[in-house]
């Protein structure tokens, strides 16, 4: 940031470059589509033609980033300090089920009280969660990966029991028929507890937006909470400490700072955004908690960080290309009448990362060479 | 522009349909089918959805596509999607469909919708194709208790995905089935985990199939979808019997290079029989809204076999594991739950 | 009731689960070791099962699969050479971006080839060993040492041997000594004359094969079939397994070994303990954070790993 006025060119081209490779890795991917003998022309247009071409489309995509967006600031600000937080599927079903939990049960209370009350509690499940790997990195040196690998699968188990403990009565229909409920979700959570859809809001003013789009309030707390983690990172003296942790333990230690409290710290509010998660899938979407409604969220917020580069605006730019490619390809599966499978754009997705990443890299020294150059 | 274009490729994509099918003069009836988890080829659940699918393709020259959705709202995105362009019959295939078809068959009441073993009894469009498992897990119980006792063996297992109320059904019949022939025999059960994964880990099915023979069991009877896959390797390996479920998986026992067979039975949800006949009503305009139960009694002929809608798998595979005693009893209690006379638990009692 | 869980299958279920971990955890050992993370393990896991599955299937011989198999792990290594050691870029992204390319791939390809995103193998290795006794013939204590060592798949008996010859090659070789140094102290090594971009390719590519080889144990010993995403998290597992055993060879058997009597355990263990069968499935996970915790501790990695070598620095 300092040499901004000295290198503008570099800056530009730094910016500049991801676009570049995204670009290249859907040529690659127009060179495979072709190979299965389909048409990359319609499948791109397809793609995004659906997927941002009308605001069903971006409601969808936003929708789908909303969670990747948390799951991605969950690992990018771990990294920050030095830990590889890989638990941030644990940490989202707990905090997850814990604030549909309150949803459910505290059901006479005011929207107002009970749906930050839910938000608060997601937070604080996550971060329990992650506390335990924090708490085991910082006294006893045992390696975060391990542990929240681990507590990923613990967390699992955990919550299904407790669905299982929760789970939602057969209706009435369903009792007159002498059925069973069958799907092993929770209550609903009250009405009170329920963030408002965009369709809502944008209703209200009189704004065109089909009534069935997921997309809901906590796309906003996730921006929120990204500019949050700007905030706290480059504009606080926590965030200072963790970055010095990050970049280097001993020195920061020596420098007076403990790399202990720093560390617990680090993954307890990186734990508690990936709680958040819950706002979206439980509080917007689903109301109940569900099992397989999260599954693999958390690891796909490692991409997303990465390919964000571990920056909140990075990550929520990489969240909305990857909603962007989620949705996008749940369609041209449908268009293409099955004949290009999801698992297509996964690759795509995958090819992404590496181009990106390469070419940065390759930039970066490009850059270098210059600066010693002049 | 771009939607005269449209237009015109519409046109021409009807017309060549129109064409192209001899049988009917009017355009074929377009049929969606999206997959639970698992997906195609875990040769037992959605096998037998994609089978009913074909069968129908067969008969009526329907327009097919099968679609499996990834993400949960994947499921919602794919039915909508299909209703809007204009699918005539879309099945969504296991309970986790419940609330997407709920929804979108509000907003197509055009669309005819089917969902096998949700429960939506109130849409006209709507049809919910439930099977009475307990019943044919009881019957298949009964053929584990009784092979256990001719051979003088005392435990028999069961291995299920995840534990839910569903699967339990499948293991409250079958304990039920064991005890009704073989009061004392003892009846392992396990669940392979608590993330859908539990249906399609066939590692995992292997090794607690494999713990449950080395600890005695003579049978084993899964409710697992692709997770069984492991169940009759383990079978294979330890020379035991097991029971195979939804599809007809006798042939999963049969090692052909000693041509032994150790698939006893299977147990048969015949979901391919609940969605032909959902696009059979479809195709004759019969198609109606409501609870559709296919149980022991609900016989159906198709081509020239005919199905219960739950069952036991007898075929060449197992016709010499199977005595005629057996197969009598089977029948008689068959009989006996179809009147009423047995009341199959469809909760464990634990 | 004891008896019904700690027996000679016990142990034997115990190896079996552990065996993918282990080839895993040790491709690992030797791509940290040279200073390179190795988050790909899991992806290469999965590719490896369905390459060897596919290969299986299309040749008819196991065998061609298998190598097939570690082959494919060598070229999943390759890229992750390339992308981080040439090009210097992230490793852990690397790493991500394998595992997120193998899941595609795998399901992309097998639906190309199979049309179906699942496919059972035809032909699978043949069990070795000495054949097992009947019950009642000769001594339930030599009986039982077979079940437990002398009745596996080939694959078993050769992840022995790659166990013991990995830390003879780690520890009493001149290639070791390098391979190691290459991954603590780089600019040393560097001066020493080792090639440290050759090291870390050697070092790389032999991880992606061993992870290769891991998938093959995977889907055709194990499950005898490919499933979308099979590897269910394995390579994770075998990270963990790695630095549990911190960065060796027998250490990483010994902590595959752990997770391997856990998983046993709680498939024994249902059925037989009257709780909910949610929290047995946790008893191999509680049980690995409970041993760390309480006997192995801190894990100090290789001082160099992760980091990209640069010649300029210094």
């Amino acid at each position: 940031m300092k040499s901004i006025k000295k290198f503008d060119y570099y800056i530009l081209l730094e910016t500049i470059t991801p676009l570049i490779a995204v670009i290249i890795a859907l040529l690659v991917g127009a060179i495979v589509i072709m190979l299965i003998g389909e048409d990359p022309v319609f499948v791109y247009k397809t793609l995004f033609g659906y997927a941002i071409g009308n605001r069903d489309g971006w409601g969808n995509v936003l929708f789908r980033a909303t969670p990747l967006i948390f799951t991605g600031l969950t690992v990018a600000f771990a990294f920050r300090c030095g830990l590889f937080n890989i638990g941030g599927e644990g940490q989202m079903y707990i905090g997850t089920f814990l604030a549909t939990w309150v949803g459910f049960t505290f059901t006479n209370l005011p929207a107002l009280i009970l749906i930050p009350l839910c938000i608060l509690t997601a937070a604080a499940g996550g971060a329990l969660w992650a506390a335990v790997p924090g708490i085991l990195k910082a006294k006893m040196g045992v390696h975060e990966v391990i542990v929240t690998i681990m507590m990923n699968w613990i967390a699992s188990s955990l919550t299904f029991f407790l669905v299982l403990k929760f789970k939602a009565q057969p209706t009435e229909a369903m009792a007159a028929a002498g059925v069973k409920q069958m799907i092993p979700h929770t209550k609903e959570i009250a009405e009170a507890a329920r963030l408002p859809r965009l369709y809502n809001i944008l209703h209200s003013l009189n704004i065109d937006f089909p009534a069935y789009n997921q997309v809901n309030v906590s796309f906003f707390i996730a921006i929120g909470v990204a500019i949050l983690v700007y905030y706290i990172l480059w504009k606080t003296n926590l965030g200072y400490e963790i970055r010095a942790v990050g970049y280097n333990p001993l020195a920061a230690e020596y420098g007076g700072i403990s790399v202990a409290k720093n560390i617990v710290l680090a993954m307890m509010i990186s734990g508690a955004i990936a709680g958040l998660v819950g706002t979206n899938e439980v509080m917007g979407f689903k109301y109940r908690w569900r099992q397989e409604l999260f599954t693999g969220l958390g690891f796909n917020g490692i991409a997303v960080a990465l390919l964000g580069k571990n920056h909140p605006l990075g990550v929520v730019l990489a969240a909305i290309l990857f909603g962007i490619l989620n949705y996008g390809g749940a369609l041209v599966n449908i268009y293409t009448a099955g004949r290009i499978p999801r698992e297509l754009i996964m690759v795509l997705q995958a090819v992404i990362v590496i181009f990106v990443v390469i070419s940065d890299e390759v930039v970066k020294r490009l850059i270098r060479q210059r600066r010693k150059v002049v | 522009m771009k939607k005269n274009v449209l237009v015109v490729v519409a046109l021409v994509i009807i017309l060549s349909l129109c064409l192209s099918s001899t049988v009917f003069s009017a355009e074929p009836l377009k049929v969606g089918l999206v997959f639970d988890i698992g997906g195609k080829g875990d040769k037992s659940f959605n096998d037998s959805a994609s089978r009913g699918l074909a069968w129908a393709a067969a008969d009526f020259g329907i327009k097919r596509i099968e679609l499996e959705p990834g993400v949960d709202a994947d499921r919602e995105v794919n039915l909508r999607n299909l209703a809007m362009i204009g699918y005539d019959v879309i099945i969504g295939v296991g309970f986790l469909f419940t609330d997407a078809i709920s929804t979108v068959a509000d907003e197509f009441p055009d669309t005819k919708f089917a969902i096998v073993d949700g429960f939506i009894p109130d849409k006209p469009n709507v049809m919910s194709l439930l099977f009475p498992e307990p019943h044919g897990s009881f019957l298949v119980g009964m053929i584990a208790g009784m092979k256990a006792l001719e051979d003088g063996k005392d435990t028999v297992g069961f291995v299920g995905g995840m534990d839910i109320s569903l699967i339990n059904g499948f293991e409250a019949g079958y304990i039920a089935g064991v005890k009704y022939v073989y009061p004392e025999c003892k009846i392992l059960s396990a669940y392979a985990g608590d993330t859908p994964v539990a249906f399609a880990d066939p590692v995992k099915g292997k090794e607690l199939a494999l713990s449950q023979y080395d600890n005695g069991a003579w049978v084993i009877y899964h409710a697992s979808g692709l997770t069984g896959a492991g169940v009759f390797e383990a079978a294979k390996e330890r020379k035991r019997y097991v029971i195979g479920v939804d599809s007809n998986q006798n042939y999963m026992g049969y090692i052909e290079e000693t041509g032994e067979s150790f698939g006893l039975t299977s147990m048969l949800k015949q979901v391919d029989v609940a969605v032909y006949l959902a696009i059979k009503a479809a195709v004759e305009g019969t198609f109606k809204g409501g609870i559709e139960v296919f149980g022991l009694d609900r016989t159906v002929t198709i081509g020239d076999t005919t199905y219960a809608g739950v069952g036991y798998a007898i075929d060449k595979y197992n016709e010499d594991l199977v005595s005629a005693e057996m197969i009598a009893k089977v029948e008689e209690a068959k009989a006996k739950i179809i009147s009423g006379e047995i009341v199959v638990p469809t909760e464990v009692t634990k | 009731m004891f008896g019904d869980i700690f027996n000679a299958q016990f142990v034997a279920s115990s190896i079996r689960v552990a065996i993918p971990l282990a080839l895993a955890g040790l491709g690992g050992v030797y791509s940290e070791r040279s200073g390179v993370v190795n988050i790909g393990l899991e992806g290469m896991i999965l590719t490896g099962a369905f390459t060897a599955i596919a290969v299986t299937n299309f040749s008819g011989n196991p065998w061609v699969g298998v190598l097939a198999a570690i082959l494919v792990g060598i070229l999943l290594g390759l890229i992750h050479a390339v992308t981080c050691i040439t090009f210097k870029a992230n490793q852990i992204v690397s790493g991500v971006a394998i595992n997120l390319f193998a899941s595609g791939i795998t399901i992309f390809l097998c639906w190309l080839l199979f049309g179906e995103t699942q496919i059972m193998v035809k032909s699978s290795l043949p069990i070795w060993g000495i054949p097992l006794p009947n019950i009642g013939e000769g001594s339930v204590f030599v009986r039982n040492i077979i079940v437990m060592f002398a009745h596996h798949s080939p694959l078993v008996y050769l992840t022995i041997i790659i166990f013991i010859l990995s830390h003879i090659i780690l520890y009493k070789t001149p290639f070791g000594l390098r391979l190691r140094s290459v991954g603590e102290y780089p600019q040393a090594a560097d001066t020493m004359g080792v090639n440290i971009v050759k090291m870390r390719y050697i070092a790389v590519m032999t991880s992606g094969a061993l992870a290769g080889l891991a998938g093959s144990f995977l889907s055709l010993e194990q499950a005898h079939f490919f499933v979308k995403e099979m590897s269910g998290g394995r390579g994770f597992i075998a990270l963990a397994a790695m630095i549990f055993g911190k960065w060796t060879p027998f250490g990483t058997a010994g902590a595959a070994l752990l997770f391997g009597v856990g998983e046993a355990l709680a498939m024994r263990l249902q059925g037989v303990l009257a709780i909910p069968v949610q929290f047995i499935h946790m008893v191999p996970y509680l049980l690995a954070i409970f041993v760390l915790v309480s006997a192995i501790g801190r894990a100090t990695p290789p001082a160099a790993d992760g980091i990209p070598y640069e010649k300029e620095i210094g």
